[in-house]
């Protein structure tokens, strides 16, 4: 009984904040609801139907797709990287910890006007360029090169953070190991990729599942940098979902599209993990 | 030993179950977020809430001062002013009726989805004078009523890149449009600007209204039905001479990089000659900015193709109804309060005169000169586009900048208004 009591608080708030809103928007996605009428009326699974006839949504998964493949991977490998070289003592690794993650905190609708100033056709490197003599980059009115600078603004603005974690990691790594692999005259190279690397294990886990459920979700940053331009070519799911589906009263629609981005993440996160198991049990053995 | 936890999950079961059922009455119940109707009220003692557009030129305090007067001399009645806190106001609207704290008024671009939640206006002459009222009519109603006439389809000029390139009168036609952007690109000018953002379809839409709705002005009526199509229709010769000023090099291939004050900063400081946009633009204009009218398709003279500038409705669940339509009235009515507001923006309504510049001035003259008027944008009333045209048009057409021919995007976009036109 004490733990019924005890747990009901929690439980209310998950139920209320968490749970009922997706079952709401679940029992909306085979509605017809425009926002406005104050009775949907049920169109079975004809959103869902629709989800996989949408030229539009499939353009979109393709984006988000590429932002979030290449933006997992390069924002850990980035953050690796930096964690290694900054994985020690001394004041400037202090400062270079706090710049590096200083992007993290600004918003990311801040960031994305930001880079638009610099990036955008009339832009700071399209003024440099011109001095120079030399035409501007389509960094945002090419649609390639539009998803690329997205992918490289999202991971400028997010690698801070796996740095934090990867050293927090790093911490963790026994320098009794580390000696141990140098008395056995192992170099750098082997000491990384035999001791540091399963030791992290659990730290590449936490940051690859951190960044991919992130970058699934990806909306400000497009909104601000190319507002899904040109020609909607930098859509990413989530905010097609907000800009298309909501812009036009499609909401019944537009949860459908929700609850599809939920299971998916929870597919993929789940996956992952399970995936990350033996490497992070291989640690605890 | 596993009865303790067998408990607990149904409790959360039965909280969760309740808590959702709280949440979907909450929403569907005529009790709850939407209303049918509310109460008339009275005219002498309320609390209203404005919902408004906030832009650089219509703050928050312009409006505060907008409604002094009559709050003045109204003293039982208060007024709260709100700005968007969704992406714009037909966003935060929608989800103030859903969580049933709709505003009394509410001001800015709503579409005819909205209509239903909206009160109808009353049928007398101060709202049929007001701009575009009988315009909004959906379903014989008039929910809506302008405070001016916003004029669109309108085309900036920088005459030192007029004389410089050697045109000496503006152009007519479209196709004496296209000549006259080939010599100021020959004078060394970006011909005509444009951006990325929801600029691109805004001004092919004020290249094409003109064209489309003066010789036909119930045309989106007509296209709700299916009787037209953009195929068959004057928007092919508009995208198509659009395309051309693409392959021309005569709008820039990389504007899509830009956002609108890209474009505007690009025209101020005279790289560029020619900028289509609508009459908001005046009071920013700097000097020696000229303007004429849209050139047409045949070189007729072009209608005036315009929208009602700030346009007020009262909700149909406001508490004080009665209280909304009489301060709707004085916006739309008193003659201070509607110059402040043309003045403000830079808009025109006939018997409502201001001090104002040269620019205005000379669109003033073009909207004297003008044979009719019709409905800009994505229209208004019945005679409407659907929701959310205006941004699938504005997407469609930047794929002219992506190599897509006219024919497949004017057949994209009735495929869209097919799907989406009631």
């Amino acid at each position: 009984m004490s733990h019924a009591v005890l747990l009901t608080p929690a439980t209310v708030m998950i139920a209320l904040f968490m749970l009922a809103p997706i079952a709401l928007a679940a029992y909306l996605s085979f509605t017809d609801w425009d926002g406005l009428s104050p009775n949907p009326q049920s169109v079975g699974w004809d959103n869902y139907a629709q989800l996989l006839r949408d030229s539009d949504v499939g353009h979109a998964a393709v984006v988000t797709l590429i932002v979030t493949v290449v933006g997992t991977l390069t924002c850990n490998i980035a953050g690796l990287g930096l964690a290694l070289l900054l994985n020690g003592p001394g004041r400037l690794n202090g400062v270079l910890r706090a710049v590096v993650f200083y992007p993290y905190v600004i918003g990311p609708i801040i960031i994305g006007f930001l880079w638009s100033a610099i990036l955008g056709a009339n832009g700071a490197i399209a003024h440099v360029l011109g001095n120079a003599g030399h035409s501007p980059l389509p960094f945002l009115s090419d649609p390639t090169w539009a998803v690329g600078s997205i992918v490289a603004v999202v991971v400028w603005s997010q690698f801070g953070v796996n740095v934090v974690l990867y050293l927090a990691g790093l911490q963790t790594v026994p320098p009794a190991l580390h000696e141990a692999a140098r008395v056995d005259g192992a170099g750098r190279w082997q000491t990384f990729r035999s001791v540091t690397w399963p030791m992290l294990a659990p730290s590449v886990t936490v940051n690859l599942v951190l960044v991919l459920v992130g970058l699934l979700r990806v909306y400000e940053i497009v909104l601000a940098l190319t507002n899904g331009g040109p020609a909607g070519r930098t859509n990413t799911f989530a905010f097609l979902i907000l800009s298309e589906s909501f812009r036009t009263n499609h909401l019944g629609y537009g949860a459908a599209q929700a609850i599809t981005l939920m299971v998916v993440i929870a597919a993929l996160a789940l996956g992952l993990t399970a995936l990350r198991r033996r490497a992070e049990d291989a640690v605890s053995a | 030993m596993f009865s303790q936890p067998t408990k607990s999950l149904k409790a959360l079961a039965a909280t969760c179950a309740a808590a959702t059922a709280l949440l979907l009455t909450a929403c569907s119940s005529s009790g709850g977020g939407f209303q049918e109707s509310g109460d008339t009220g009275s005219t002498t003692s309320a609390s209203l809430r404005l919902l408004v557009n906030i832009t650089p030129v219509l703050t928050k305090e312009f409006y505060q001062d907008l409604v002094k007067p009559y709050t003045d001399a109204h003293p039982g009645i208060t007024v709260t002013i709100e700005a968007p806190t969704g992406s714009d106001v037909s966003a935060t609207l929608q989800q103030q009726l859903a969580a049933g704290s709709a505003p009394d008024l509410v001001s800015g671009s709503l579409g005819r989805d909205t209509v239903p939640q909206l009160a109808a206006l009353p049928e007398e002459q101060w709202v049929k004078d007001a701009p575009y009222a009988e315009q909004s009519r959906v379903g014989g109603v008039m929910w809506q009523a302008g405070s001016g006439n916003q004029v669109q389809s309108i085309v900036y000029y920088n005459k030192a890149a007029f004389t410089k390139a050697g045109i000496t009168a503006p152009p007519k036609s479209l196709d004496e449009f296209t000549a006259a952007l080939v010599k100021l690109k020959g004078a060394g000018f970006v011909p005509t600007q444009t951006a990325g953002e929801w600029v691109t379809g805004a001004q092919v839409q004020m290249m094409g209204n003109v064209n489309v709705l003066g010789p036909t002005p119930d045309w989106f009526t007509r296209r709700n039905t299916g009787g037209v199509s953009f195929a068959d229709s004057p928007w092919r010769k508009v995208l198509d001479t659009y395309q051309s000023w693409i392959e021309q090099g005569l709008t820039p291939r990389d504007a899509m990089g830009l956002k609108y004050q890209d474009a505007m900063d690009q025209f101020a400081a005279g790289k560029s000659a020619t900028f289509i946009m609508g009459g908001w633009y005046i009071p920013t204009a700097k000097d020696g900015v000229g303007v004429f009218a849209m050139p047409t398709v045949d070189g007729s003279p072009a209608p005036v193709a315009g929208n009602p500038s700030i346009p007020w409705s009262v909700t149909k669940s406001s508490k004080n109804r009665a209280a909304a339509v009489d301060l709707l009235k004085f916006l739309v009515t008193d003659k201070d309060a509607v110059t402040k507001e043309l003045k403000a923006e830079g808009n025109f309504r006939k018997g409502f005169e201001y001090d104002a510049t040269p620019l205005n001035k000379e669109v003033a003259a073009i909207v004297s000169a003008a044979p009719a008027t019709v409905v800009a944008s994505n229209g208004q009333g019945d005679n409407s586009a659907p929701t959310g045209f205006n941004d699938e048009f504005n997407k469609l057409v930047q794929g002219l900048y992506l190599d897509q021919k006219p024919e497949g995007v004017l057949k994209s976009i009735d495929s869209w208004y097919t799907s989406n036109a009631k």
